[in-house]
């Protein structure tokens, strides 16, 4: 069992006050003094006793111990690996996420509950909303389901979501979720985690993957809150390479499990679903289109080490299309998803080069949905992800397949 | 006199069919050595693919970080140790064949010589063969970046890229064989030279106008508040 780096006569001074009900930690930079102002008494008003919060050290335990409020909740910090500024801030929040599940294992937690360092999630009600799916409704792991506008997380509506329910087989929303809360059995196995090749080498932590793998009960709780995640200056291949290679790389890791999952099963969700989901502002689709054309001209070399020929055909037909009427279908994205996770498995191409070809391709296929449901309600474009969800997870007999025979035939 | 230049015609083509007659065995043996080394060649070549097939070579091999494949795509680890293997007993085969030639002809010389000059060929093969993997690779990455920086001209960039690291591979390939000598180092250096005097001549007398007037409308543009993204990836 890996250990948390905290000091052993710190852990005594924190469980010589009574047992740890939960474990709160903050996953990323924080304002620390904003953190011990409003915590201790948000936690009060939240009916919760007995927590512990825990922030990324930055050297301002001094500054937490001469206050007066620290002494109505325990604040503990941790050391963040991978805080370099050069880091992608998903890759820093995982890393915090696995640093506080050990240090939940080593305070011997009964729950923990951790939140994104912008503090958005604490309030009274979304505490409640976590801590009380885990206590009451008996949930290993809750997620949030944010608040997004049509045009908000595509990545993940469009590879990261579908392609873990059809995989794993459990309906997340927000698989890579910037908070949420676990049970003792749940953070043990993330903290698990933290021992093996997964430690600072910018892999994600998909708490989702682990749930649905040891059988544990999933929730999602419906927050309003929407996280705005810092990806000025950094390009598109790159967020793919980090995101979409980490989904890549977990899919060649649990090969033997995904392969026996069939169905995905629905997953219990709590709270308010009314105006989860605002109109975004109209986007033009014609740049997309022209960077999909312009992969499309320069890439077909490259695309034909990944993709059969069926598929290259078909996205040679769309770059003929008028822009106005320029439609992916589902059926081909999901196969250009499988065949890049294949390709990726065996190395095909280069690991960078590979999440640089999909690239205009995910362009496409934003192109696609924009046009597809600029007119739609927000509900209908809800409604357009379940749809292109469960064409995920009807192709999945298509991935198992070039997965077990990558050597076969496939026209 | 018609009689001397006939006794001399028939003296020269005597010395010309002794000395077939003399290279004749060794070339007949260098042949003979050659067509063995193939065949021996072949069937090394056929046993270690067997081999490394059986062991999973290739699936064994790309469970690094960073594998062959990723940089050559089109040749798999089996397929590379199988041409190493088949090239190895080849040159053995001419070396073996070169002292065969040596031996049947009696021409001293002509072995150590070749045999000094086979560290020279085996170094020139290294350095094509890393050359011609670096020049894809790099192609490809520019090839890739352009195309995602939606310039028009990726395919055109990254050609030119290819080709560059293609041009200083043989010059350094000719260098090191010692073929070419002087005209080699000169060739490349006027030919680097005189494709980056070309792209300076056309981006500054071509483009003149454009960059100047590009300049100017940057130093007229006013400040504009930035523009909230209406589409958000992640």
């Amino acid at each position: 069992m890996p250990k948390s780096d905290l000091a052993d006569e710190m852990k005594a001074e924190v469980q010589q006050a009574g047992p740890v009900d939960l474990l709160l930690g903050i996953s990323g930079s924080v304002n620390v003094t904003e953190l011990q102002g409003q915590a201790p008494s948000l936690l009060e008003r939240a009916g919760i006793s007995g927590a512990v919060i825990a922030y990324p050290d930055a050297g301002g335990r001094e500054a937490l111990d001469s206050d007066s409020n620290a002494s109505a909740a325990g604040f503990i910090p941790y050391s963040l690996t991978g805080s370099d500024p050069a880091t992608l801030p998903w890759v820093v929040s995982s890393a915090a996420q696995k640093a506080i599940c050990s240090l939940a294992v080593d305070l011997s937690a009964k729950a923990c509950v951790v939140l994104h360092g912008d503090l958005k999630m604490l309030s009274v009600e979304r505490l409640q909303t976590l801590t009380q799916a885990i206590r009451e409704k008996q949930c290993d792991l809750v997620l949030p389901i944010y608040q997004s506008r049509k045009f908000d997380g595509l990545l993940n509506h469009g590879i990261l979501a579908p392609l873990a329910r059809a995989l794993y087989g459990q309906r997340v929303r927000y698989p890579l979720a910037q908070d949420f809360g676990c049970s003792a059995r749940m953070f043990h196995k993330l903290s698990e985690l933290t021992g093996g090749r997964e430690r600072g080498d910018g892999s994600l932590l998909w708490p989702a993957t682990h749930a649905a793998m040891t059988s544990y009960q999933v929730c999602q709780a419906i927050v309003d809150v929407h996280h705005q995640a810092q990806t000025e200056g950094l390009e598109l291949s790159t967020i793919l390479m980090s995101l979409v290679g980490s989904v890549f790389a977990e899919m060649e890791t649990y090969a033997p499990y995904w392969q026996r999952v069939r169905n995905s099963q629905p997953t219990a969700t709590y709270g308010n679903a009314a105006q989860q989901t605002s109109d975004g502002e109209p986007v033009d689709a014609k740049p997309l289109v022209e960077s999909f054309v312009l992969g499309s001209r320069n890439l077909q070399e490259i695309w034909s080490l990944v993709l059969p020929p069926v598929t290259l055909l078909e996205l040679k037909k769309l770059s003929r299309c008028p822009p106005e009427s320029f439609r992916m279908p589902d059926e081909l994205w999901v196969r250009i998803i499988y065949d890049f996770a294949l390709a990726y498995r065996l190395r095909t191409i280069n690991r960078g080069h590979l999440m640089g070809a999909l690239t205009p391709l995910y362009l496409g296929w934003v192109a696609s949905y924009v046009q597809e449901v600029v007119a739609r309600s927000p509900l209908a474009a809800e409604q357009r992800f379940e749809q292109l969800a469960r064409a995920y997870e009807e192709g999945k007999s298509y991935l198992v397949s070039r997965w077990r025979w990558p050597d076969r035939f496939n026209p | 006199m018609w009689q001397q230049i006939e006794e001399s015609l028939r003296e020269s083509m005597g010395r010309v069919f002794t000395k077939i007659a003399t290279l004749l065995p060794g070339i007949l043996a260098f042949v003979l050595v050659l067509i063995i080394f193939l065949v021996i060649a072949w069937l090394a070549a056929m046993l270690v693919r067997w081999v490394l097939m059986a062991v999973k070579f290739d699936e064994r091999t790309s469970s690094g970080t960073s594998t062959l494949t990723e940089w050559t795509p089109l040749h798999t680890p089996t397929i590379l140790v199988t041409r190493i293997v088949f090239w190895s007993f080849v040159t053995i085969g001419v070396l073996v064949g070169v002292s065969a030639f040596e031996a049947a002809s009696a021409e001293s010389g002509i072995s150590a010589y070749i045999f000094a000059y086979v560290p020279r060929v085996i170094g020139a093969a290294i350095l094509l063969f890393f050359g011609t993997v670096i020049g894809r690779f790099l192609s490809r990455s520019v090839l890739i970046s352009a195309v995602n920086l939606n310039l028009q001209y990726a395919r055109l960039l990254a050609t030119g890229v290819r080709w560059l690291v293609f041009v200083l591979t043989a010059a350094m390939v000719l260098d090191h064989l010692a073929i070419g000598g002087g005209i080699v180092d000169l060739a490349f250096g006027i030919l680097f030279g005189g494709i980056v005097l070309a792209l300076a001549l056309a981006v500054g007398l071509g483009s003149r106008d454009l960059v100047s007037r590009s300049l100017e409308r940057e130093a007229h543009r006013p400040v504009e508040a930035p523009v909230e993204e209406k589409l958000h990836h992640f």
